[in-house]
């Protein structure tokens, strides 16, 4: 799953705690889950490079 | 023995061109421009001149990528030849404006041109595509602005494609070089977005950026092109048909990316709203059933209270109704046969008295 894909989760995962479904039964199970998520794209952004490629191309000629 | 050689007038000028063109291929001069004319509107001379000297120039409009005008001050770039009449002329391939006066006027001249053609139309400028994966730079890879670009992407977020065509950017040939990384880009299609990006100069180092034809092929492009030219106060007929221009290289790749240190800062407000919220609910619903308790034990104690009263109404009812009660208030009760010459007993509060019935009557 992509940073962007994960951090769409996580969004989506926090809005349950605003929205009619939310229950004090399975909040705390969707906390845990929220904060793993949290420190997972934490983790992937520290690690993640950018990739450059120089073209192998004389654009003089 | 005369060894001077004899040529034909053809042949002389064959060989004096054939001379210039090993000792000069191309050659670049400054100059001011003067005598400007037009030839069916197809063929363009004018002279390039100093406080001494003029030199012939000849081009055709196609090629004039900044409009010459009398007085402008150009760098022209060409091959020098002489002309089957005997003249000296440069065939130019490139002209460009050379000092603030010059380049502006060049500038105002092709911007005004370029936007009654709708090239700046801001209808048609895209936004920065979303989920940005790959990004075409073109640059030069040993220009400060570029490093400054690629090290702000770097800090700011990753995984991302950098595809780099390291192109001149200043000078005369730099126009055409970008013109062509663009072609590239455009033919490839394997960028989301093009950013071409050159950090501060002089206004002659940044005036590669009002070519025409390279203001025509940013306009034209099909992938949307963003650019980080120069400083905030620089602005360039390539910025005008790009669309997006940023103040700078570094503005440039702060606008395409996010800030990975500020989305993890989001992140962490965002769960501590989240374990915020759940102690407000949960402190919300001991309020609710501490209120729940209270309102029930006020029930139950106004009942008691209720009950309580109507059973001191009871008492006191009995009480009321209670003989010895009676008694006390200073009736009597009197028990046996009530007819002449029987005994009675007659009860009081305190006494049992023996009576005898003298007589009995009715009332």
């Amino acid at each position: 799953m992509s940073i962007n894909d994960k951090i769409t989760k996580l969004n989506t995962a926090t809005q349950w705690f605003y929205s009619d479904d939310f229950n004090l039964d399975e909040a705390e199970t969707k906390y845990k889950e929220a904060f793993n998520l949290a420190k997972e794209i934490e983790k992937d952004l520290d690690e993640l490079k950018n990739h450059i490629e120089i073209i192998n191309k004389d654009f003089t000629k | 023995m005369d060894l001077t050689p004899r040529f034909s007038v053809s042949e002389f000028l064959e060989v004096v061109n054939q001379t210039l063109n090993y000792a000069f291929p191309t050659v670049e001069i400054e100059g001011e421009v003067s005598s400007i004319k037009t030839s069916k509107n197809k063929w363009v001379f004018f002279d390039l001149k100093d406080e001494e000297s003029t030199v012939n120039c000849f081009t055709t409009v196609f090629q004039l990528r900044t409009p010459p005008e009398e007085g402008m001050k150009i760098v022209v770039r060409g091959t020098p030849h002489l002309t089957k009449a005997g003249r000296f002329s440069i065939t130019i391939q490139k002209i460009m404006p050379v000092g603030e006066g010059s380049i502006k006027k060049a500038f105002e001249m092709l911007k005004e041109k370029l936007s009654k053609e709708g090239l700046f139309n801001p209808a048609k400028k895209r936004p920065i595509p979303d989920n940005l994966q790959t990004i075409g730079i073109i640059s030069s890879t040993t220009a400060a602005g570029y490093a400054d670009f690629c090290r702000i992407l770097n800090n700011r977020w990753g995984g991302l494609t950098l595809k780099v065509a390291n192109c001149g950017v200043q000078g005369l040939s730099a126009s055409d070089e970008i013109c062509k990384a663009l072609d590239y880009f455009n033919e490839e299609g394997a960028v989301d977005i093009i950013a071409i990006v050159r950090g501060g100069g002089s206004k002659d180092d940044l005036a590669v950026f009002n070519d025409e034809s390279l203001a025509r092929k940013i306009a034209s492009s099909r992938i949307p092109i963003i650019t980080g030219i120069g400083h905030e106060i620089d602005e360039s007929l390539a910025d005008l048909a790009a669309d997006i221009r940023a103040s700078t290289p570094t503005n440039a790749a702060e606008m395409l990316t996010r800030d990975k240190v500020a989305e993890i800062a989001n992140i962490h407000d965002n769960l501590s709203h989240v374990a915020q919220f759940i102690v407000h609910y949960t402190d919300t619903l001991k309020s609710t059933n501490i209120s729940a308790i209270t309102s029930i034990s006020g029930i139950i104690e106004a009942r008691i209270e209720n009950a309580k009263n109507e059973l001191r109404n009871q008492q006191k009812l009995l009480l009321s109704l209670n003989p010895e009660h009676v008694l006390k208030q200073g009736y009597a009760i009197l028990s046996g046969n009530l007819s002449p010459g029987s005994k009675i007993t007659i009860t009081t509060h305190d006494k049992l008295i023996e009576a005898k019935v003298e007589n009995v009557h009715k009332r």
